[in-house]
């Protein structure tokens, strides 16, 4: 797991890992880290056999990747990215043009929704990196949240998803910042494994995963996960996250 | 206000006093002492998590990790005294002096610059400086070979110290006030106890006199403290000798009512000897010249006239049987001097009596006839053997005087006060005079020496002229007044 879900409670990871086991008739364990690349660095070393990353490293992975399933969040398989700043009278930002000798927090640096789409946006509005005071990775985006929140930055970059999330769950973090802009849609961050994994397990998780909201405990799990199901989805769902890394890399010479 | 109290509060008060003031130094100076000793120690914890902020941050420096540094910074801050009420504060600043992040970054915003470049990095101690109130430290994040990285900010305002002073001050208060909770009925207990003894003793001694001394001596204290203990037995000496000094003065009292009851038995002998001894006299003249009708007539007379001085001065004693007495005349002194004719013989003194009267005497017979024979037979005892006594009555006006004068020693007037004065004493003239003298003040006269001529111009004695010092000389003297008799 990655930081693409609030998913860092250990007793409903445990929860869920249960029921996965008893769907998959094998043992399921949950893993959990800050940083995108430390998931794929375990991905890529065949410790781990799915992982659930953002559509970004995705894309800049989608050769040895194959797609397992992505959510469903309000119906469809995609979500947004928002930019949040603390209190207005403090920060004095408004839009991306406003952060001008500013400091920005970004979620982590392969994250579509928390670096990616603001690489863009800064782009649009004519604002190079050195523009900014200051800019930092917060590793999540709920501490993207916090960062804003205790005036660390003055603005972030979360996942639409995870701020609605907390939103709703009632959680105080939204309640000291507030979404100043939001994103077109984007594909939600899929659960992926290599290309070449042997076995059945990809087929046998996206069933399990497809079947959550045919039982009560499924509901429940989404219904902790703020998520209603997941399905399918072609590679195609990617292509906007696609154009934006391949936009960065013509703007910086950067490999995608 | 204290010391107008009685002694038996005043120390307990006292006491309590001193318990409660004492109470409060111990709690203030306590106070002091935990506050300080809780500065210090919360300033090595304050030098502890520099520390380990110095060597938990440097990886994060050099990751330029900002949120974690925040975090780390955060989490730190909570050892910080006054951190939930924003007293305290942590950051890491980069080489030049810029905040990566505070752990209060609404007052040390991420980026802000808080000291000027004209340190040079590297330089700063990491003890703290002292600035308005306020505790700074600044200590340099070094890599291993020395590099500074960056630097550790930790600022805490002396307002961050007040809530500690608070806070530590209530075990003070709670120990002052178990202290007073305990100390004061002790200490009054005690002020009581020591103030007791003292009172019981101020009690006995404002009874000294009134009661017993028994009862005194029970209820003085008994006592182990040496100042009480001798306060105590000096009162207990100071009853005794005024018990005995009580008895002294009622042994003294019955002495005395002795004394007069022995010189009023004296008097009333002294008073009916001398007509005694003359009626003695008179019938001794009429045993050898009683067939003489005119010298028996006047013995018989004078018998008369010496029993009733003697029924005078037993009535006298006795006023439900008093008599009237009649009016002194000329006649009463040749009596006297008759009645004092046979010790003047028996002693041959000469005796001669002179009778000047201008006018009518008011004056009673009783009394005046005793002073005369008292003066006379005085005079003959003084004038001793081959002496003279001479007297005279004089009477002009409203004033009566009876003069008196022999041969003896002088008797000065000094002397003649010692006599008086000494009346108890050996001397049997003093009596006699001092009962001269008390008739003659009560009848509103004198007594006394005399140094001029008796009656004025018209001296009885002029005849022989003799020197006014060599001889003494008396005189009784009274208003001569109808309501005197």
């Amino acid at each position: 797991l990655t930081a693409v879900i609030l998913a860092d409670q250990a007793a409903f990871l445990s929860r869920w890992g249960r029921y996965l086991s008893a769907k998959l008739e094998r043992p399921v364990v949950f893993l959990a880290r800050e940083s995108y690349q430390d998931v794929l660095d375990l991905l890529f070393a065949r410790q781990l056999e799915c992982a659930w990353v953002c559509g970004y490293p995705y894309v800049q992975h989608q050769d040895r990747l194959t797609l397992i399933a992505a959510p469903l969040y309000q119906g469809r398989p995609q979500y947004k990215s928002y930019l949040i700043t603390g209190r207005r009278a403090f920060s004095g930002v408004a839009g991306w043009k406003d952060l001008a000798g500013k400091v920005l927090a970004y979620s982590d640096p392969l994250s579509n929704s928390g670096w990616l789409v603001a690489q863009s946006q800064l782009a649009l509005a004519g604002l190079s990196p050195a523009a900014l005071k200051k800019t930092f990775f917060a590793h999540s985006h709920r501490n993207v949240a916090e960062a804003v929140a205790s005036r660390l930055a003055h603005a972030g970059c979360v996942d639409g998803y995870v701020w609605d999330t907390m939103v709703k769950q009632g959680m105080p973090l939204p309640v000291a910042t507030e979404v100043v802009w939001s994103s077109e849609w984007y594909g939600f961050p899929p659960l992926v494994a290599l290309a070449d994994a042997a076995g059945d397990i990809q087929a046998r998780l996206f069933s399990a995963l497809e079947g959550m909201p045919g039982d009560e405990e499924g509901v429940q799990l989404l219904s902790a996960l703020n998520l209603d199901g997941f399905v399918k989805v072609p590679p195609s769902l990617y292509d906007g996250i696609r154009d934006l890394a391949r936009q960065h890399s013509l703007r910086t010479g950067r490999p995608v | 206000m204290l010391h107008k109290l009685p002694y038996r509060l005043q120390v307990p008060l006292g006491l309590a006093l001193a318990v409660l003031i004492t109470a409060f130094l111990v709690m203030v100076v306590s106070a002091q002492i935990s506050v300080h000793s809780a500065k210090r120690a919360t300033l090595a914890t304050v030098n502890r998590a520099v520390v380990l902020l110095v060597a938990q941050s440097r990886p994060l420096i050099s990751a330029d990790d900002t949120w974690r540094i925040y975090t780390l910074l955060r989490d730190t801050a909570a050892l910080l005294p006054g951190v939930d009420a924003g007293h305290s504060r942590l950051a890491v600043l980069d080489q030049s002096y810029r905040v990566m992040a505070s752990s209060h970054p609404a007052q040390l915003e991420t980026g802000r610059k808080v000291a000027e470049g004209d340190r040079v990095p590297g330089d700063e101690a990491s003890t703290p400086m002292l600035g308005a109130g306020t505790l700074q430290w600044v200590v340099p994040v070094r890599s291993d070979d020395g590099q500074v990285l960056g630097h550790l900010w930790v600022e805490i305002d002396g307002a961050a110290f007040e809530p500690v002073w608070l806070a530590v001050a209530q075990p003070a208060l709670l120990g002052g006030a178990l202290a007073v909770f305990l100390l004061l009925p002790a200490g009054w207990w005690v002020g009581q106890r020591m103030a007791l003894p003292v009172a019981r003793i101020a009690d006995c001694i404002g009874k000294i006199g009134h009661s017993r001394e028994p009862l005194l001596c029970e209820q003085l204290p008994r006592t182990e403290a040496p100042e009480l203990w001798r306060i105590g037995d000096a009162v207990r000496r100071l009853i005794a000798e005024t018990e005995q000094r009580r008895k002294a003065e009622d042994r003294a009292l019955s002495a005395e009512r002795l004394a007069a009851v022995g010189r009023l038995t004296a008097a009333v002998a002294h008073e009916i000897n001398n007509p005694l001894a003359g009626l003695l006299t008179t019938t001794q003249t009429m045993r050898l010249h009683g067939e003489d009708g005119f010298q028996r007539l006047k013995s018989l007379d004078l018998m008369e006239r010496g029993l009733r001085q003697i029924q005078t001065t037993v009535a006298a004693l006795l006023p439900q049987a008093r008599l009237a007495d009649r009016v002194l005349t000329c006649t009463d002194l040749d009596d006297v001097v008759s009645l004092a004719q046979g010790t003047a013989r028996s002693l041959n003194v000469h005796c001669e009596a002179k009778c000047r009267c201008l006018g009518p005497l008011h004056v009673p017979s009783a009394a005046i006839r005793q002073v005369m024979l008292n003066l006379l037979l005085n005079a003959i005892k003084a004038a001793g053997p081959d002496g003279w006594v001479r007297a005279a009555l004089c009477a002009g006006g409203d004033r009566f005087s009876f003069h008196i004068a022999n041969s003896g020693s002088l008797l000065t007037p000094q002397r003649l006060e010692e006599l008086i004065e000494s009346e108890s004493g050996p001397d049997p003239r003093g009596f006699g005079l001092w009962v001269c003298r008390q008739l003659a003040i009560q009848a509103g006269g004198g007594f006394g020496t005399a140094d001029t001529s008796p009656c004025g111009q018209d001296d009885p004695w002029g005849a022989e002229p003799m020197p006014r010092t060599d001889f003494t000389h008396l005189v009784f003297w009274v208003h001569n007044k109808e309501e005197w008799a």
